[in-house]
């Protein structure tokens, strides 16, 4: 076997310690706090969120699909160095692939978390209904959570075995078809315009691509396996990625503007100017596509402009979908239907309760523990070889 | 106007002998449906309050609000009332989102939710355009005071079962998808929805729509009637006379 990739060991030194023990103490108090968090889901239940009955959806299911797409997009970036043979950047790609797994398993828990009969979950199983995308997404969740632990598993030793390079495509495809079906799951929703459009599983995929480079740039800064040619490379993908993006944005929200219908283009203007304007215009926009696009730019390939840039791109993808999520449900269906009956969960506005940003901090706090924890059990500091190459 | 349409009879008691006739038949053959006459309603909320006492509804969950509209710029202004039930639509947009047949169409059209069966993901709640699903957060009147009320505690008989309601736990029907059925466990022992029984000024028709003796079945094929959204093809089977 040939070694392929230099030695986290080597780079170790090259890495400030400090930003790993940074890591650990915010995952380590993440999950403290989610652990509040969480005595209060099951203490009060869904009575002490504030999602309901008119916007049914809240932070919880905006985390979700950030990171589930970025775990998606993780996994892609992966399952494409081992296709492509890409030998210099195979350290990378197994870390990608623990850090797909943090972030599926951190996505997993925060919908899980949401259900209204979290114990229930097994239904999705075993009384799938294939009507519904959601019941093809359970089936695909569990075969992607068993690709992803398959895939850590068989290169723990640092060996890649020949069919994890020959088949990855297979991988690679799968995830494609995982990452559009999440954006299905929202397309197909006739009853909210700004949902109801061919483009939303394909913003999903590009989405999905970015978040996930976003998320393998700065893992691979936080571990110090992130290097001079893995920097570059990643920076040129990342800004193709974040230029699809500002394009699929401006045609979507454009086209809908013009054409002026009054369903599809209210949500957009709540994204745009509504309560929460600053969501978009300062969290997604500048912080999430502008300020990295200026660091991959001009950053030409440095660590820590690429490894911030990505980390920036990682973290605001909760402020994209938190914009896909809510203003489409943040509107009156029928006119007069916010006064027609109060109660609880009955209104059109909505802010995460305590209760929801501390679980979501938790979840977090998991992911990040996963990845720190299984950065050790996997072995993925250890010198990474090719199994279809001889010593 | 109306009078030369309905003849001055006692509107319940025709309508309840036209659900006793439909009982008589087969359930896939009946076609439960409602008629709102907007033009009748005042907007007491009467329906709503019935349905809320009949039902028991918990805080947060309501199966018939009425809507307020006021239409048009002074001086030229006019105000109407629209109660909104569960539309029981013949091609239902949350059925087929429901990831584990929870939510199904019975064979007499009416959309049902199995308590049992229903993981609360809420999708279906995303999915109905006409916001008529309610999700049970698990609220109580009696939150926040020193005792809980007796009342709260009572059984729920929707779906012909009963559903006793257990605050501070998930059991059913807390953490599920609620909605309008028409009543179904009044209707299968030959009795109106509530809705329809409280009405002050008898602005609701109720019955089968495919009897085409029935007032309900007369009056949907009024001229005057409509359905809400019908561009998206959902077909509803609750019908407004404007």
């Amino acid at each position: 076997m040939t070694t392929l990739t230099t030695p986290f060991a080597e780079q170790e030194s090259r890495q400030t310690k400090w930003v790993l023990w940074f890591a650990w103490v915010l995952a380590i108090a993440s999950a403290g706090i989610g652990a509040y968090g969480l005595f209060l889901r099951f203490v009060l239940g869904h009575a002490g969120a504030n999602y309901g009955s008119y916007v049914p959806w809240g932070l919880w299911i905006a985390a979700y699909i950030a990171l589930i797409g970025a775990s998606a997009g993780a996994f892609a970036f992966a399952a494409v160095i081992f296709t492509l043979r890409k030998l210099r950047y195979y350290s990378l790609a197994r870390l990608a692939i623990l850090l797909a797994f943090g972030a599926f398993a951190a996505g997993m828990t925060n919908v899980w978390l949401d259900l209204g009969h979290p114990l229930r979950f097994w239904k999705l199983m075993l009384q799938t209904s294939f009507t519904s995308i959601m019941g093809w997404m359970s089936w695909f969740y569990v075969i992607y959570g068993l690709i992803l632990v398959v895939g850590l598993f068989i290169t723990r030793n640092g060996v890649i075995p020949k069919f994890m390079e020959r088949y990855s495509w297979i991988s690679f495809f799968f995830a494609i078809v995982f990452a559009g079906a999440e954006g299905a799951l929202f397309g197909v929703v006739g009853a909210r315009a700004l949902w109801e459009s061919g483009l939303t599983p394909i913003l999903f995929l590009v989405e999905a691509g970015l978040f996930g480079l976003g998320l393998v740039a700065i893992g691979g800064f936080i571990f110090g396996c992130l290097e001079k040619q893995s920097a570059r490379m990643l920076s040129v993908v990342m800004l193709i990625f974040l230029g699809l993006l500002l394009l699929f944005k401006w045609a979507e929200y454009t086209t809908a503007l013009y054409a002026s219908v009054p369903a599809k283009v209210e949500p957009i203007m709540t994204i745009l100017t509504g309560p929460f304007w600053w969501v978009f215009w300062f969290f997604h926009l500048g912080l999430g596509i502008l300020l990295p696009a200026l660091l991959l730019l001009f950053g030409r390939g440095n660590i820590w402009s690429t490894g911030i840039a990505g980390g920036l791109i990682a973290a605001m993808s909760l402020a994209s979908k938190l914009n896909l999520v809510l203003p489409a449900l943040a509107q009156e269906e029928l006119k007069g239907l916010a006064h027609a009956f109060t109660g609880p969960g009955l209104v059109f506005a909505y802010f995460p309760s305590l209760m929801e940003w501390l679980v979501w901090i938790g979840t977090l706090g998991l992911g990040g523990l996963i990845v720190l924890i299984g950065f050790h059990i996997f072995n993925i500091s250890a010198p990474t070889y090719s199994g279809s190459s001889n010593r | 106007m109306s009078d030369t349409i309905v003849p001055k009879e006692n509107l319940l008691l025709r309508m309840q002998e036209d659900i006793r006739r439909a009982l008589e038949k087969p359930e896939g053959e009946r076609r439960w449906g409602m008629v709102i006459d907007t033009r009748k309603c005042v907007g007491c909320h009467a329906c709503t309050i019935s349905c809320v006492a009949e039902n028991k509804l918990p805080p947060g969950v309501v199966y018939r609000p009425v809507l307020d509209q006021e239409i048009g710029t002074y001086p030229n202004v006019t105000r109407r009332f629209m109660p909104r039930p569960c539309m029981q639509c013949e091609k239902p947009p949350c059925v087929p989102v429901c990831p584990v047949n929870a939510t199904y169409i019975r064979p007499d059209g009416i959309v049902a939710i199995d308590y049992e069966q229903c993981i609360g993901c809420r999708y279906c709640i995303t999915a109905c355009p006409y916001s008529a699903r309610t999700f049970d957060l698990g609220h109580t009147y009696t939150e926040g005071t020193p005792e809980q009320e007796v009342y709260e505690l009572l059984p729920n008989y929707e779906y012909g079962v009963e559903h006793p309601r257990k605050p501070g736990s998930e059991e059913s029907p807390i953490g599920n998808a609620r909605k309008c059925h028409f009543c179904l466990h009044r209707l299968e022992q030959g009795q109106l929805p509530m809705c329809v029984t409280t009405c002050i000024g008898i602005a609701n028709y109720f019955g089968d729509l495919n009897d085409r003796e029935s007032l309900v079945a007369e009056m949907a094929a009024q001229p005057n009637a409509i359905v809400l959204k019908e561009e998206l093809g959902t077909k509803p089977k609750v019908f407004y006379l404007i």
